[in-house]
């Protein structure tokens, strides 16, 4: 049974942690090091039919477009202070993760980003996504699949990120973007 | 090929989050002459070397507090580019040390608020507590000082710096704000040193990050000059 079907929420959670924690512990074995020194939070959206799954631990931001509109699924978990957060590894990742389901109905893309990168694409005081991020969404749901797979095209991506993103923060800088076409309508099937 | 169109316009500009340093100074009689002098030329190199300092400069929101017969706001918490240099301060009277903190205290939850309601980040503020002798204000009040910021300590809400200022310090008192580690005694007027140590302290906290280990914060490094 898929995630987006079953009612046992605090058990998915459950799972979740225990499979990322048994992944960072073989790869701590593997690293050498303790699994602590692997801390880390994590952002995840994941579609299956018509629905789609977000989970998120830490800081961060999870945003969509639906209808063409930027929306908020998850935002930073801070605790109080700008450099706490929880982790992966944190004994309360289970209890301060946040674990939603939706329709895909009108949505038409995600934008995942890690703290580093939401210093430029997240305004904290109003709790919005940049229009950067809206401009992204499209950019990806638009451009023909041999497109996002050409290297230019994936440079220039890289480029934005590695510039005008990375350059504002001294943080982690992560960016994750998931996009589709919007789905036709009746009548501009006809 | 579509191009990424993404003007600055595009993008926000988050303020820098934020350290806030409270400074809680003794400005009681016994200060008077080589002391308050000393005393007011180690804060002004602190806002100097915060000012140099690229990260701390834009992270630091430093607010003075001054006790003496009374207790003052002389710098309510500001960045070094709108925080006022100190001219000089006048030394007098008695040792209002609880009523000192706890006018701290409550400057910095009023910055904390304004923090929180403008989307500012910050993190675990300081309160840098120096006195040259004993409290002999208000009992309750001090009572009430030791009460809120041992219980901000335990909470990890505050990390404190309690100061000793000559040989006539009560480090039994500056000790009792600081269950986790001991109070520094001054080896005589040197405020340069320390405020220099205090900046650099700054600077490497604004430069931590969530998953960081917490800043070591070199007490080691003021063996040199004062007594642990």
């Amino acid at each position: 049974m898929s995630f987006t079907s079953r009612g046992d929420g605090a058990r998915i959670k459950a799972e979740i942690v225990s499979s990322l924690l048994a992944r960072l512990t073989s790869l701590s074995a593997r690293l050498e090091c303790h699994v602590k020194d692997l801390a880390s939070t994590m952002l995840a959206v994941a579609t299956h039919g018509d629905q789609f799954v977000v989970v998120h631990i830490g800081d961060g931001v999870i945003g969509y477009v639906r209808d063409g509109e930027l929306r908020i699924a998850s935002s930073p978990d801070n605790d109080e202070f700008a450099n706490t957060t929880t982790f992966v590894t944190s004994s309360s990742a289970i209890t301060s993760m946040r674990l939603l389901r939706g329709s895909l109905e009108g949505v038409t893309g995600f934008i995942l980003m890690s703290d580093g990168a939401a210093e430029s694409l997240y305004n904290q005081r109003t709790k919005m996504l940049a229009p950067a991020c809206l401009k992204l969404v499209r950019l990806l749901a638009d451009s023909p699949t041999y497109q996002t797979k050409n290297p230019i095209h994936r440079k220039r991506l890289r480029k934005f990120l590695a510039t005008r993103v990375r350059e504002a923060t001294k943080d982690d800088c992560s960016l994750a973007l998931l996009a589709r076409l919007p789905a036709l309508s009746p009548s501009s099937r006809a | 090929m579509a191009r990424i169109n993404i003007e600055n316009e595009d993008l926000f500009e988050n303020p820098a989050p934020r350290v806030p340093v409270a400074l809680c100074l003794d400005t009681s009689g016994s200060m008077d002459g080589a002391p308050i002098r000393e005393l007011v030329a180690g804060v002004n190199q602190f806002f100097d070397a915060i000012d140099k300092d690229e990260d701390a400069h834009d992270a630091a929101e430093i607010c003075i507090v001054e006790f003496n017969s009374g207790t003052k706001v002389i710098q309510d918490f500001a960045g070094v580019d709108r925080a006022q240099r100190i001219s000089g301060i006048d030394a007098r009277g008695a040792t209002y040390l609880g009523e000192g903190v706890n006018l701290a205290l409550d400057t910095l939850e009023t910055r904390k608020k304004m923090y929180s309601d403008t989307g500012v980040l910050y993190y675990q503020p300081w309160l840098v507590l120096m006195t040259d002798g004993g409290p002999n204000g208000s009992a309750a009040e001090l009572e009430r000082a030791v009460e809120r910021v041992t219980k901000m300590i335990g909470d990890k809400k505050l990390t404190i710096f309690p100061i000793g200022i000559g040989p006539d310090a009560d480090m039994s008192v500056l000790a009792r704000f600081s269950p986790t580690k001991p109070p520094l005694r001054l080896q005589g007027l040197s405020f340069n040193e320390f405020f220099a140590w205090l900046s650099k302290s700054v600077a490497r906290v604004s430069q931590s990050s969530p998953g960081d280990a917490p800043p070591k914060l070199d007490l080691e490094g003021l063996a040199g000059w004062a007594e642990l």
